[in-house]
């Protein structure tokens, strides 16, 4: 990284070369280099996306011929169904529990100080720095532990570990929009003879609901997408969309599962556009 | 927003909401404890005790509430068949990281300073981010098997077939292309909320384009790089999806490793103490880098001034 800086003032010969080809045309590079970049990214899925309309299935590529037949298929397959209802049956309830404890933790953290303030903060952005596989078998081994005392297993130990998983990423959607809220709204308010509930409701919430309600779709996304969490806590009742994506893959793939790549993908698009209209996309990349 | 004066409006249903605000106003403590309470209970109980538990069990022989034993430690760290796997992680975690950070770093910077369509462009970059990891790794099943996607392209234009399934270039492939979104948001985060007039302030004393990346955009941004950085390297050096669905049983990496002590071996302490040393290695990473990031970049501004 740091060798090009190291070559100081005196040698600039081919260097000086170099910076006079980056001055003229460091634009079209950059172009050239986000193309490059640009179809790295979308080409698999425009594939995934082709290959669903494809007559022959997985393996024929270019296909003869197109057809929706596989679309047909998979409306008719109760198993992959049954997998998407499931999958929402998690997502919907991960969904509201995580908005609600991450605007706790929002609120906590915006108005007050208490012991412990840091630490809460801390514990909720520290199960994106811990591996999946890490927090995964952790919760599968501490449900098997307290066993004797409650029994945790299929639907609820999904949800818990949904929450445990979408908790920081919804958290580090919120907290920005209460810490750029402007307070002196909730004093005029109060000034004006609200109480404190009725600020709440009527100032304070509506200005926070955009940054809450981006927190809850980035959960949803992430909890209908959420594997390494499932795959170990689950139980055989409880089979999401993705873990009945990774049986299929793993033992018998059928061109349906090009179809269920559509739908992941529909639901992603909609979501995400839906959150980014609602809040600022780079508060997605806050830290 | 235009609401101060609608708050007026008495809201007539809501006294018994009104007598519990009240009760806890009159107890700010409480009212704390109430608010910060739930999810600290959540955490603590669904996040920092199971990794505790793990931490228990990992001491334990064979099974949950086996006999104490140091062997699932002794076992793992005086295997040369797993150290080199734990290797072989690092290796390929580490040229992940270089090849996203490069590429992502690249991508974040010409859509900061060439492009004026910045939202529309990060969401081309973030979309495929929130499609299943399943799904995206599946996708590159069908490009990179033999007589797949790519094979087919390269003999449409006369070249041989490579058949990249199954090979450490794929799990390359794969996890790049998964972490790529990731790591362009704090790379473009703080692209963006850097001080372009320093850019200029180096072109006016006579720094050309590359001089002045590396003198000034680069220390500028390196909390967005180490952040980009930490991203793509904790959940690689986990990962058990990608080596499995692209790296076949050729490329085994430690993760796999853990899902099999699971998923098939049935011998939970010994997956848990694999757990707790590849965590003691990621933490030891974080903090080792961390500390080498601050002078990597910054001593570099320093000396040239």
């Amino acid at each position: 990284m740091s060798s090009p800086t190291s070559s100081g003032p005196g040698s600039s010969g081919p260097v000086a070369a170099v910076e006079r080809v980056v001055e003229t045309h460091g634009g079209s590079l950059a172009r050239v280099a986000m193309l490059a970049v640009f179809a790295f990214l979308w080409v698999p899925i425009a594939v995934l996306v082709f290959m669903s309309f494809a007559a022959g299935g997985v393996l024929s590529f270019p296909p003869e011929e197109l057809t929706l037949r596989w679309y047909v298929e998979f409306l008719g397959n109760d198993t992959a169904i049954d997998a998407i209802v499931t999958t929402l049956q998690v997502s919907v309830p991960t969904t509201v529990i995580t908005v609600v404890l991450a605007t706790l933790i929002a609120y906590a953290v915006d108005r007050y100080v208490f012991p412990g303030r840091n630490a809460l903060q801390l514990l909720a952005t520290l199960p994106i720095v811990v591996p999946l596989v890490v927090t995964g078998i952790a919760l599968v081994l501490f449900f098997g532990l307290i066993r004797p005392l409650i029994v945790v297993n299929g639907y609820p130990a999904v949800v818990i570990a949904h929450v445990i998983r979408t908790i920081p990423f919804a958290t580090l959607v919120i907290i920005p929009t209460f810490l750029t809220f402007d307070r002196g709204l909730e004093e005029a308010s109060k000034d004006l003879g609200a109480d404190e509930l009725q600020t709440f409701l009527r100032v304070t919430l509506p200005n926070v609901f955009p940054g809450i309600v981006a927190g809850g779709l980035l959960a949803f996304t992430l909890s209908f997408n959420e594997f390494v969490f499932t795959y170990f806590v689950k139980d055989s009742a409880t089979t999401t969309l993705p873990v009945y994506i990774w049986n299929q893959i793993r033992y018998n793939v059928t061109p349906e599962v090009n179809v269920i790549s559509v739908v992941f993908l529909l639901v992603a698009v909609t979501l995400v556009l839906v959150a980014v209209s609602l809040t600022r996309v780079d508060l997605l990349a806050r830290n | 927003m235009g609401t101060e004066t609608e708050a007026r409006t008495p809201s007539g249903s809501s006294t018994r909401l009104t007598e519990l605000v009240d009760f806890f106003r009159t107890r700010p403590r409480l009212k704390k404890f109430a608010i910060a309470g739930p999810p600290y209970g959540v955490l603590v109980a669904f996040f920092a005790l199971p990794l505790l538990a793990m931490l228990v069990i990992s001491f334990q022989e064979g099974q949950i509430n086996g006999p104490w034993t140091l062997s699932n430690y002794t076992d793992f760290l005086g295997s040369a068949t797993y150290l080199t796997v734990v290797w072989r992680t690092f290796l390929v975690t580490v040229q992940v990281t270089v090849l996203v950070t490069v590429v992502g770093y690249t991508l974040a910077y010409s859509i900061v300073r060439f492009s004026r369509r910045t939202t529309l462009l990060l969401l081309l970059v973030i979309l495929p981010f929130w499609t299943s990891y399943i799904i995206r790794m599946y996708a590159w099943i069908n490009i990179l098997q033999s007589g797949g996607v790519l094979d087919s392209t390269l003999q449409l234009v006369g070249l041989p077939a490579v058949g990249l399934l199954y090979t450490q270039p794929a799990v390359m492939i794969g996890f790049t292309y998964v972490w790529l979104p990731l790591a362009v948001l704090p790379f473009y985060a703080s692209l963006t909320n850097m001080d372009a007039d320093l850019i200029e302030a180096a072109k006016d004393l006579g720094a050309g384009p590359i001089k002045t990346f590396f003198t000034v955009t680069l220390p500028m941004t390196k909390n967005g790089v180490i952040t980009g950085v930490i991203l793509v390297f904790i959940p690689t050096f986990g990962s058990f999806i990608t080596p499995r669905l692209l790296g076949g049983t050729n490329n085994i990496m430690i993760g796999m490793v853990i899902e099999n002590q699971f998923k098939s071996a049935f011998n939970w302490p010994f997956g848990a103490a694999i757990g707790i040393v590849i965590s003691a290695v990621v933490v030891a990473l974080l903090v080792a880098g961390a500390r080498s990031g601050g002078n990597l970049f910054g001593g570099g501004e320093r000396d040239r001034s």
